[in-house]
């Protein structure tokens, strides 16, 4: 760990934060000194990301006040904040796929030459600030070919080119692999070598560990500790983050029933020439967890849309009980008995600006019970969607809130509680607990769990090792759009699964 | 109150932009020299059944263009969709002049009826071919006016007439009248339960949640079994379809022929997009701001009567309004939200 000199980069103190009735930061103190990497980890929902949007300019603080290099600031907006020399990388990044690297790194403080962009120039800086920092881009490269991991690099690079003197970082890894994940580590090490504060956000305990100098801990808008990380542990952190420890959740030997989904040489177009999904045959059968795993990008997603209807296969077949479901709409294919949790949460499970009880309605509105006669029965479509928040513990104003006023573990829940709901004979599940806290992974983990011990039939695809560890019964592994190995749940470890997703199976 | 809300929409902004566009058209009557207390105060003189009038087909094509945007759709087509209307109501009207009540309702189904398939082929093209509504709904515009004026100038024209319009439709058939000169017509009360059943129907019923959720998010109501092509279809269709209504309603109610370029040179159809644009889509919205463009509109016809400040000055104001609500919104409200289907 490198030696921190003891002055603070920045300084948050009593900021609170209240949305309507929802206080978000609670009297919040944070302070991250020159050269050290910070960990800021808690709950969705917790506030963290409210936090470092009050940093950030984004929020304004209802009361607190911040100090950046010992002066109090006040921001009105992320200019002001960048000006003062903050950086921050979004977990969607904020970049023009349609700009090189070199274009999106210096977009807002571009060199001019007689008033034009001189891109040359522009290059060779970003090349220069790529190089000194070991992040290797290509900086003539369209950012929309790029993958997600070097995406992330050009965001970092975008705030170092405005000279950040702190760089706050929310759940950068929540997209990486775990090669580019060591990478992005190497480079905020050396980061923080050259004097950077750096806030990481993260939910994952033993990257928090492995990486940060100290550690704070929020809980429901409360800082419940700040440790230094090397003193600490797994054990002490989540037992600040959730108020107790989390243990897994206990499987009870069971028999699968009767086959539920088959799949038969299913192969679905990529983007390019080669198929995204190449002959693909599996089997769920009713009590049953199916497990996929697979680097992100080897045709999962191409699977799961052309399961739930959302993109048509070339060939092959998909038989759900006694219907092939290929030639059906989404309707029909719900109606046949299927329910889907999908991975793009905020993209494809829920209208945000919409409310909570208007998203949980979604595929429910043709019951009669919810809409007599064509007309919707609001009293009985909110106390659903309040049934559902209760059993599912979501956080929020009320059911008539907007699910964007949720925050993103809230939001899965309510995704996941609605397509639960469905009782359908298969759910399909993408990334069910990606960016979601430890208590909420539980709440869902126990959830598909209670589902399938219910009979239903789950296609689990993650790409959390651990989740389909604690959860599936069988794992097969997908590279290149095939099928390339299948493991029982004695048999599975995360070693031969990385193996295997690698190809070296 | 959220359920007004819900109706109304925020009304903070277009206010806004309202008062932000009366200081810089006083500005523009300032520069000309007039004084512009005495304009403004000349168009509060504005008559209110002449608002009214103006107002039914404002608010009409308000809510037709309402309807596309709150699914996420574009339909930039309403003239078109007004003018085969009107054409197809009075060539109705005038094909049976002895049916009395029957004549007015076949009429105007009819007007429903073209307006809406016309609007509905601009679907067809998109989901079949990937032809963007934009520009289908658009172009459709021209075909559509240009026939109805070749019509108007040949097959169907008055040749006791020396101008491109109609025989004029039997008293019959003509929608009922009241008040000073006529100038109320039962039109203007078909409009308003238009847009009362539309605003129930999107706020209340089942197909307004899932033409809601689609508008707002597009794929998300697609993975939630919305059939996108059915849903578009008939959105665009109702869409057109009272369309074409406000067409009959202006051609049994007020011309009682049609007259070539009667409905395209008032540009309902357009102010009626505006309208739709200030009031983000909202029915009850579309019904407030369409009487207030209709009160900027005949108060101008006053304010030129009165002082020497010309007309054209309700038209700018109209078009500052707007940019004012653009500035603050960037279009959020009913444009942004429309995203290609994937």
């Amino acid at each position: 760990m490198s030696q921190h000199p003891p002055t603070a980069a920045f300084e948050l103190q009593g900021i609170t934060k209240r949305f309507g009735e929802v206080v978000a930061n609670d009297a919040v103190d944070l302070s991250v000194d020159a050269g050290e990497i910070h960990g800021l980890i808690g709950e969705n929902g917790a506030g963290k990301t409210t936090l470092m949007g009050v940093l950030y300019g984004i929020h304004r603080p209802d009361a607190g006040e911040i100090r950046v290099a010992g002066r109090r600031r006040r921001f009105d907006s992320p200019l002001d904040a960048i000006h003062a020399g903050l950086g921050m990388v979004h977990q969607h990044f904020m970049l023009f796929d349609s700009l090189t690297v070199a274009e999106n790194v210096v977009f807002g403080a571009e060199p001019e030459r007689y008033g034009l962009v001189d891109r040359a120039v522009a290059a060779k800086r970003v090349a220069e600030l790529a190089e000194r920092y070991g992040l290797e881009v290509e900086t003539g490269a369209l950012v929309g070919g790029l993958p997600v991991g070097v995406q992330q690099r050009v965001e970092i690079l975008k705030a170092l080119y405005r000279q950040a003197a702190v760089l706050v970082l929310d759940e950068p890894t929540a997209v990486l692999t775990p090669g580019e994940q060591e990478g992005l580590f190497r480079v905020l090490r050396s980061l923080a070598a050259e004097g950077t504060a750096i806030v990481f956000i993260s939910h994952k305990l033993p990257e928090v560990l492995t990486l940060c100098d100290r550690t704070t801990v929020l809980r429901q808008g409360r800082v419940t500790g700040t440790v230094v990380t090397a003193q600490s542990s797994a054990e002490e952190l989540s037992r600040l983050m959730v108020g107790r420890t989390v243990s897994a959740p206990k499987i009870e030997p069971h028999e699968p029933g009767e086959t539920v989904l088959k799949i038969e040489s299913l192969v679905v177009s990529g983007r390019g020439p080669d198929p995204a999904v190449d002959r693909v045959d599996l089997a769920v059968k009713a009590r049953e967890i199916v497990g996929i795993a697979g680097v992100a990008g080897n045709g999962q997603s191409e699977l799961a849309a052309a399961i739930a209807g959302l993109e048509r296969p070339r060939s092959g077949r998909i038989r759900l009980g006694s219907a092939e479901l290929t030639s059906l709409s989404v309707r029909e294919r719900r109606a046949a008995g299927l329910a889907c949790v999908p991975e793009d949460r905020d993209g494809t499970g829920l209208a945000t600006a919409a409310s909570v009880a208007e998203n949980a309605l979604m595929g429910f509105e043709g019951r009669p019970e919810l809409a007599p006669r064509g007309v919707l029965d609001s009293a009985a479509i909110d106390r659903r969607a309040g049934d559902l928040v209760d059993q599912l513990r979501i956080r929020t104003a009320g059911v008539r809130a907007a699910a964007a006023d949720l925050s993103g573990g809230n939001r899965q829940k309510l995704v996941v509680g609605r397509e639960l709901a469905h009782d359908a004979r298969l759910l399909l599940v993408e990334q069910p607990t990606r960016g979601v806290d430890l208590a909420a992974i539980e709440l869902i983990h126990r959830a598909l769990l209670d589902y399938s011990s219910g009979g239903g039939a789950v296609l689990l695809i993650s790409a959390e090792l651990g989740e389909l560890l604690t959860l599936a019964d069988r794992i097969l592994v997908m590279l290149g759009g095939r099928i390339v190995g299948e493991l029982a749940r004695e048999s599975a470890t995360e070693e031969r699964l990385g193996l295997l997703m690698a190809g070296g199976g | 109150m959220s359920a007004l809300r819900e109706l109304l929409g925020d009304l903070r902004g277009p206010l806004l932009a309202v008062g932000a566009a009366v200081l810089v058209g006083g500005a523009f009557v300032l520069a000309t020299g007039h004084n512009p207390l005495l304009a403004y105060g000349a168009m509060l003189t504005g008559d209110l059944f002449a608002t009214l009038s103006r107002a039914a087909p404002i608010v009409g094509m308000g809510v037709a263009t309402a309807i596309a945007f709150r699914a996420g759709f574009f339909n930039l087509g309403g003239e078109g969709q007004l003018v085969l209307g009107g054409l197809a109501a009075a060539t109705v009207a005038l094909a049976l002049p002895e049916g009395g009540l029957f004549t007015v309702v076949l009429s105007i189904g009819a007007a429903a009826v073209v307006g809406g398939l016309w609007a509905a082929s601009a679907a067809f093209f998109e989901f079949r071919f990937r032809v963007p509504l934009l520009v289908s709904t658009l172009l459709l515009n021209y075909p559509a006016r240009l026939l109805a004026s070749y019509l108007v100038n040949h097959q169907l024209r008055d040749v006791d007439s020396g101008l491109p319009q109609t025989e004029r439709i039997a008293d019959g058939v003509q929608l009922a009248r009241w008040g000073g000169s006529g100038r109320l017509h039962a039109g203007i009360l078909l409009v308003l339960i238009v847009v009362l059943v539309v605003a129930f129907a999107i706020a209340r019923t089942r197909a307004g949640y899932r033409l809601r959720m689609t508008g707002l998010n597009r794929r998300f109501a697609q993975a939630g079994g919305v059939d996108l092509r059915r849903l578009g279809t008939s959105v665009m269709f109702t869409s057109g379809a009272v369309a074409g209504l406000v067409g009959a309603v202006q051609v049994l109610g007020v011309h009682h022929r049609f007259i070539d370029n009667s409905l395209t040179q008032p540009l309902w159809a357009w102010t009626g997009l505006m309208v739709a644009l200030l009031s983000g889509s909202r029915p009850l919205g579309v019904l407030l701001a369409g009487l207030f463009f209709a009160a900027v509109q005949t108060g101008g016809f006053a304010m030129e009567r009165v002082t020497e400040v010309p007309r054209e000055l309700s038209r700018v104001l109209q078009a500052l309004i707007i940019l004012f609500v653009a500035a603050k919104d960037r279009f959020r409200l009913a444009l942004a939200r429309t995203r290609r289907a994937d």
